[in-house]
């Protein structure tokens, strides 16, 4: 039976050879032999380029004789494995001579030096060979163009592709077992996912963060999803309004976070413990967060705010009217640094939007008089400072006094934190206790600065003395001379 | 409580003979002429440098040599300790004033040319204490470990190894190192506190007792039209005064005048102190040495870079040691000056250089 | 002195000469003290008596419970000694990392607290929660007999 069918097939492909001159043999037999790599491969982008089997596997295509055809001395290799595998498609795709001059490929060459560099081009466990080749992700025999729908590397595969093996718990135990699993499930609940679900190939999916062939950790500093590097990689789409025009959402996040508190501390100090995008919005499951969650969001960080304003009579009132809890009065994205001048009843204040004196009167009270306080303790600090550095001018011993303008300091901050309690009694406690302590240090100061004249009446009187001891010297002088011409 | 006095005195001389000295110091007469009140300055400097010692000694008992602990520790006297500021303020202020006080002594006996015959070595113990009083200054202006003071050692030492053949080993040996660093200063320190005062010591007891022991010089004019008979006491009264007690009351006047300006000055323009030295930082700008070496250090500047064959700042270095040493010897090759000759020549290098140095001085100031 | 005594028996002016030399001596006397005075202060050493602490006493040992924290004056710098429940003696610096408040023990939480921003440090003085952006520096707790001693970490 093998061997009819043997002959059989040899006839056959004898007879193929004869009406065409210059027939891939790999191709001719493989598929006579029913050979389904054979028949992937008539679809996959380098079969369209007259690239024939021998292209990877080597051997010589026009020998009739499979012998012949697949003989190691013709350059035959089999199943590329391992490594090889990439070095096999590099042999094309990094060499200008052939991409450019026989292709015409705008595609870069470097991209397997590249995927080496980056973290997946790490040892795989076995130690034997990379943990990801070209084919890992692109496929093989089927290879198509990453801009046909059908690729396994076009954005609304990607996810998938990627979770073949990150959603892969034990798979990704070997290598990262910190690494969450969760991330392709995560992503379905996001805005980007869902919309990639849909089949819309523009919202972000893996790569457009995370990059492709130079995907590095998250903790790289070079990493385009590295703390500081954020904000830039989201603004890529985000703060492109025709890209973003069909979204109906403002292109303004970027431009407004840069002055934002937060932006400023992250991008120009390189504060990697202040917020990017991700840390408010969420990172796999990117949405914005809701109304009710606001002030959960804000305090992961701002924990002992969020607590007080808890437990404030503003939380009732917030949640009645539906007001975002800390955005009311901080606003969003553009978050500048909170200072005194938001509270009160001034008009620039907050407060005064809902708390007018003829409406909601009680909350008008107490911000004007949260606002004097506050005014008064920043006052008497300025005072106080002024004092102490007159008296460390002037030479003089403060440092008693200085180190209490530390509590002074203390207890500014402390009410500011306290205000968000918007309860006048404990802010009173607060700021009394720092009124007092400025009163002690204005006193110390005083002293020092009273000290530093006290030493000109110091000298004044050493002078007089000097003076009247001179002067009596001098007519002592006179006399004994006036004596000794006498006594001639 | 006159009487205590006396007794006292009584007592004392019953044992050691006091009278000796009294008689001495009475017979001792100051000359009076027009240019009698330059013979103060020795008094006055003397003075400073008594303040020196006593203030300094005061300072030594907070100061702390080291990197790590000598500007905090001038901070400390400045600060903490009562009257911290006041004596370290006086100790700045009559070092300078010492220098000046100084520097008019020695060109008041220069023109006067009293370092003539029998006086060269009065004029050689000067000149010597002269220059310890920059090293005074030099060493002393490191010690607060400041900014200024660091960079302006760095200048100072670096000339020092600019000298052909012997300026390298001079420098490492005043650096303690190839570079400024906190041997520098330990060294300082030593040299400031002990070797110098020592040395001075020394040559400040030879000095006071050769100056007792020959009397006041008297400008080489003068002398001339009056011949030795000034010291004939009372015929020549108007001539002369005794130095006991009438010049040592003067004397002890003007030194209260100049303790009273010590104070003021330290009062109103307390010395300040800075910013602590950092190694690695870049120097900052207007980079001065003390004012005393000021000429100098704007001689340099203007020297070009190339003389002839010699690198213009080895030219000046090697100038100005030429010119000191030639100054210190003026007893031996003036010797016009010591037979009783006028000598023109002698008042006209030393006009030229003290309008170098006052013209320099102000070019580098400003 | 004796000097001027002696000529003065055959001064005309007596009572003239004795006001002066009443003026000069009182004058003299007054000089002295305005000098002495300075240095007399300047010789007492003053309450720190050096340039720079390098150690401080902290108290005695019954004085801190155990599960507690004290406040402890350090130069100009507060610093804090906590007796863990485990009964170690450990100090650190009470200056919030992040916006130099004063930190404080919370014996409920069983971390150093700082009041201002809610920011947590474990018992080694590690950041652990809120906005502080680096640990606490820590200082070496040394106790002889019944005394306890912080010194600077060398």
């Amino acid at each position: 039976m093998k061997t009819l069918s043997i002959i059989v097939l040899s006839f056959l492909v004898s007879l193929r050879v004869s009406s065409q001159q210059r027939e891939d043999k790999c191709m001719s037999c493989h598929e006579v032999i029913g050979d389904n790599v054979a028949e992937m491969y008539k679809q996959d982008v380098h079969a369209h380029k007259g690239i024939s089997c021998s292209g990877c596997h080597g051997g010589d295509p026009h020998m009739e004789e499979m012998e012949q055809a697949m003989a190691v001395e013709k350059g035959y290799i089999g199943v590329p494995k391992g490594d090889d595998i990439s070095t096999v498609c590099a042999k094309c795709h990094s060499n200008a001579a052939i991409m450019v001059k026989e292709y015409n490929s705008i595609l870069s060459r470097n991209q397997l030096e590249i995927l080496q560099l980056s973290v997946h081009g790490k040892l795989s466990v076995s130690g034997k060979e990379r943990i990801v080749q070209c084919t890992t992700c692109h496929g093989v025999h089927g290879i198509v163009s990453v801009k046909s729908p059908s690729s396994p590397v076009f954005p609304t595969h990607v996810p998938k592709t990627c979770a073949k093996c990150h959603s892969d718990a034990i798979f990704m135990r070997a290598y990262n077992p910190a690494l969450p699993v969760d991330q392709l499930e995560k992503y379905h609940t996001s805005v980007h996912g869902m919309l990639n679900a849909k089949g819309d190939h523009k919202p972000a999916e893996c790569v457009s963060c995370h990059g492709s062939h130079d995907i590095r950790s998250a903790k790289d500093a070079k990493s385009a999803v590295y703390p500081t590097n954020l904000p830039a990689t989201c603004a890529k789409c985000h703060s492109n309004a025709r890209y973003m025009k069909e979204y109906k959402i403002p292109s303004d996040q970027f431009k407004k976070y840069s002055v934002s508190v937060h932006g400023k501390a992250l991008l120009e100090k390189g504060d990697i413990g202040a917020p990017a995008c991700n840390d408010c919005h969420g990172n796999h499951a990117a949405v914005p967060p809701g109304t009710e969650s606001i002030s959960q969001v804000c305090g992961t960080c701002h924990s002992l705010n969020a607590s007080l304003f808890a437990s404030s009579p503003h939380k009732k009132a917030f949640d009645q009217k539906k007001l975002p809890e800390c955005e009311t009065c901080h606003g969003y994205h553009e978050i500048v640094s909170a200072t005194d001048e938001l509270l009160g009843v001034s008009p620039d204040a907050v407060c005064s939007r809902c708390h007018k004196e003829n409406q909601n009167q009680k909350g008008f009270i107490v911000a004007k008089k949260m606002r004097e306080l506050i005014d008064s303790l920043e006052s008497s600090d300025r005072i106080a400072t002024l004092l102490v550095s007159d008296a460390e001018q002037k030479g003089m011993e403060v440092s008693e006094a200085r180190f209490k303008l530390r509590d002074v300091r203390q207890a500014r901050l402390q009410s500011r934190t306290l205000v968000h309690s918007f309860n006048l009694e404990k802010f009173h406690e607060v700021l009394s206790n720092g009124l007092t302590i400025t009163g002690v240090v204005k006193s110390q100061g005083q002293a020092a600065i009273d000290e530093y004249y006290f030493r000109r009446w110091g000298l004044g009187i050493a002078t007089l003395i000097i003076t009247v001891v001179a002067v009596s010297l001098y007519v002592t002088i006179r006399r004994i001379e006036k004596r000794q011409t006498r006594q001639e | 409580m006159n009487f205590s006095w006396g007794k006292i005195y009584s007592w004392i001389n019953e044992r050691v003979h006091l009278e000796d000295l009294v008689e001495f110091l009475g017979k001792k007469y100051v000359p009076i002429h027009r240019h009698s009140v330059w013979y103060y300055f020795g008094g006055v400097s003397l003075f400073l440098s008594i303040i020196q010692v006593v203030t300094g000694i005061l300072l030594l008992l907070y100061y702390k040599s080291g990197e790590e602990l000598a500007y905090e520790s001038i901070q400390f006297i400045m600060s903490k300790v009562e009257f911290g500021w006041l004596i370290r303020s006086i100790h700045s202020w009559a070092a300078n004033l010492f220098v000046l006080a100084a520097m008019i002594h020695m060109f008041s006996v220069y023109f006067g040319k009293a370092y003539r015959k029998p006086r060269e070595m009065t004029w050689l113990t000067g000149m010597l204490m002269f220059f310890l009083a920059l090293g005074f200054g030099f060493s002393g202006y490191l010690l607060p470990w400041n900014e200024l003071a660091f960079f302006a050692t760095k200048v100072g030492t670096d000339i020092a190894g600019v000298i052909p053949i012997i300026g390298k080993p001079i420098m490492i040996f005043l650096r303690g190192g190839e570079e400024v660093t906190g041997a520098t200063l330990s060294r300082f320190f030593g040299f400031h506190v002990a070797v110098f005062p020592g040395i001075f010591t020394v040559l400040l007891g030879i000095h006071l007792i050769l100056v007792q022991r020959q009397g006041m010089s008297e400008p080489l004019g003068l002398e001339n039209t009056l011949g030795n008979e000034v010291k004939t006491i009372y015929g020549e009264r108007s001539r002369t005064m005794p130095f006991f007690p009438n010049f040592l009351l003067r004397d002890l006047l003007l030194w209260l005048i100049v303790l009273n300006l010590l104070a003021i000055l330290a009062v109103f323009f307390p010395w300040e102190l800075g910013k602590k030295a950092d190694l690695f930082a870049p120097a900052p700008a207007g980079i001065k040495p003390e004012w005393y070496f000021l000429f100098m250090f704007q001689t340099l500047k203007y020297l070009p870079a190339q003389l002839w064959i010699i690198d213009g700042e080895v030219f000046g270095i090697l100038a100005f040691g030429l010119v000191g040493f030639l100054w210190m010897l003026v007893p031996f090759w003036d010797r016009k000056s010591s037979k009783g000759e006028k000598n023109r020549f002698i008042n006209y290098i030393g006009i030229f250089i003290v309008m170098y140095i006052i013209i320099l001085t102000i070019l580098g100031w400003t | 002195m004796n000097e001027i005594k002696t000529h003065a028996e055959f001064s005309p002016h007596e009572s003239k000469r004795n006001f002066l030399k009443y003026i000069l001596s009182g004058g003299l006397f007054a000089l002295a003290g305005s000098i002495l005075y300075p240095i007399l202060a300047y010789l007492n050493p003053p309450k720190q008596g050096e340039v720079e602490i390098s150690s401080v006493k902290a108290g005695k040992l019954n004085e801190i419970e155990k599960d507690s924290g004290m406040m402890v004056k350090f130069g100009t710098k507060p610093v804090i000694l906590i007796r863990t429940a485990n009964d170690e003696l450990r100090a650190f610096s009470a200056t919030c990392t992040h916006l130099d408040c004063t930190v404080q023990y919370k014996k409920e939480m069983g971390v150093i607290w700082c009041a201002c921003h809610n920011g947590k440090y474990d018992l080694n003085g590690r950041n652990v929660s809120g906005p502080p952006p680096r640990p606490l520096d820590e200082y070496r707790v040394i106790v002889q007999g019944e005394e306890i001693l912080i010194s600077k970490k060398v």
